[in-house]
């Protein structure tokens, strides 16, 4: 199958191409840090606006009792993603285009179809963050959310694919604020780690609100987006087969810092908990705590929710533009001039345009954009992942060298069951909320 | 006696974007994927799956308008 694989040759003397490193030891790090990205982004990117929305309720409502469920997510997280990465390396192709070509049209094109409207209903509600979080700090929606969309918009047409990944990465290092955040507030440090390794459940025992929310956490954790997004990207950034050890390494550190991140949202909303107060969204979390935790912990709060949602939009429009760019036919790569891929770039700036000028609609029905994310999330994660396991079992395309070994097929296939049984139950707790009553 | 030097290493570090393209598995002309009993069983799973949730989408959006008023007890 391949024409050439090494990437890395020990040489008699430098080459033209490439950095020429004297050490084992550094020709392992160097390597790892040029295939070092797809995975934190993927995993980190899945943090966004409605994760620091549902993580802070989880700490809010329940304190520290869920934090268990994080450190459960962690290896599903890991195994998921990692077929994505193994199923990019070995085509170069993205999930979408795979679906088309396997699967046939209708598949492909109920699979496409379902991400566009998952996703662009999930844009909205992070501008919707955006514009509600720069509102706290005094900004109008109506500067805020344009101003957005711009940066949105200039961070993706540069035409270099890495200057894209360099920016995101910052972002996501922004991130580690979160654990400065959870530091300030001052939760009980033998209860986070009590909690963290022994599952407990809350006083009041498993309430109808407690499923929901954990189904919620779940279904936050492992997005179907992330799916397309991460082979999409994988094959964007050409990584070679030899490259998969460093690929499963950066998806393996994503996972474990997107679910530590988590952890810290969940610290900062026990805040709430700890001292009685109720909240509906992360913003008015912030503007409550002012008095008692200060300044820092209040701008904290909603600059991160801001840069949550930056992180999840730009992710998330890339998926869709990857996604149609690939089933269309179209040039869609970040590698290419605005001019030279207009399809591609359209698609992403329709979707973060379109997204942002919604939410400046004045009365916006944000809650119906809500349950929509939930109930096509329902419908859209089961279906990929299902499609996801079948191609990493396709003997035909990927020859034996990249298919499932059976104790893959054990795990993927156990998570698949939990996952299909958990979106089922939150779709038939969000359109039929009596059935549960 | 011969001597052997022995000669320094040198690992040349290449930037996937940078590297010469590998021809990756390719699905052009392998057509649709095989029907196995495990790939016809896992679709007809979504197919049931699929129209489980659209009955119950379709249940709530009547529900909501009000048709099934008439109908409950």
């Amino acid at each position: 199958m391949r024409l050439e694989e090494p990437q890395i040759e020990v040489a008699a003397r430098p080459a033209a191409n490439g950095v020429v490193v004297h050490s084992t030891w550094q020709k392992h790090v160097l390597t790892f840090l040029m295939v070092f990205g797809p995975g934190l982004i993927v995993m980190e990117a899945d943090n966004d606006a409605g994760a620091v929305s549902t993580y802070m309720q989880a700490g809010g409502q329940y304190g520290l009792h869920l934090l268990w469920l994080l450190v459960v997510l962690l290896p599903i997280c890991y195994f998921v993603q990692e077929m994505v990465a193994r199923l990019g390396i070995a085509t170069g192709k993205g999930h979408a285009a795979m679906i088309y070509e396997r699967f046939g049209k209708w598949w492909g094109r109920f699979s496409l179809i379902d991400l566009l409207a998952v996703n662009f209903l999930t844009l909205i509600t992070e501008f919707a963050a955006i514009s509600l979080a720069l509102s706290a700090l005094g900004v109008s929606p109506y500067i805020s959310v344009p101003i957005a969309a711009l940066g949105l918009t200039l961070m993706v047409v540069t035409g270099s694919y890495l200057r894209w990944e360099r920016i995101v990465i910052v972002l996501c290092l922004i991130d580690l604020t979160w654990f400065g955040l959870a530091y300030v507030v001052h939760p009980n440090w033998g209860t986070v780690a009590r909690n963290t390794v022994v599952p407990s459940l809350p006083p009041g025992g498993v309430t109808s609100s407690l499923v929901f929310l954990i189904i919620a956490i779940v279904g936050t954790t492992i997005a179907p987006w992330q799916l397309f997004f991460q082979q999409s990207c994988v094959a964007e950034k050409r990584l070679r087969f030899s490259d998969l050890k460093w690929a499963r390494l950066d998806t393996l550190i994503g996972a474990t810092f997107t679910v530590c991140v988590a952890g810290a949202m969940m610290l900062v909303g026990n805040y709430g908990y700890q001292h009685g107060i109720a909240f509906q969204d992360p913003a008015q979390f912030a503007g409550a705590i002012l008095p008692t935790a200060g300044h820092f912990a209040r701008n904290g709060i909603l600059l991160l929710m801001v840069n949550a949602a930056v992180l999840g939009t730009t992710a998330i429009s890339l998926a869709s533009a990857w996604a149609y760019g690939e089933v269309k036919g179209w040039e869609h790569s970040l590698h290419k001039k605005l001019w030279e891929a207009p399809g591609f770039y359209a698609t992403y700036i329709a979707c973060v345009g379109a997204a942002a000028a919604i939410v400046l609609i004045p009365h916006v029905p944000l809650q119906l954009v809500i349950i929509s994310v939930q109930v096509f999330a329902g419908l859209i994660l089961p279906s990929a992942i299902i499609f996801l396991q079948l191609l990493l079992n396709d003997h035909a395309l990927l020859g034996d060298r990249w298919v499932n070994r059976s104790w893959n097929n054990w795990i993927n296939w156990t998570i698949i069951v939990v996952l299909f049984a958990l979106s089922l139950l939150l779709a038939a707790q969000v359109m039929l909320p009596k059935l549960f009553a | 006696m011969a001597t052997t030097q022995k000669q320094p290493e040198y690992f040349r570090v290449v930037h996937p974007l940078e590297d010469a393209p590998e021809q990756k598995c390719v699905s052009e002309g392998l057509g649709q994927i095989a029907m196995t009993p495990s790939v016809r069983l896992s679709l007809k799973i979504l197919r049931g799956y699929l129209t489980m949730m659209t009955a119950m989408l379709l249940y709530h959006v009547l529900d909501l308008a009000g048709v099934l008023k008439h109908f409950k007890l």
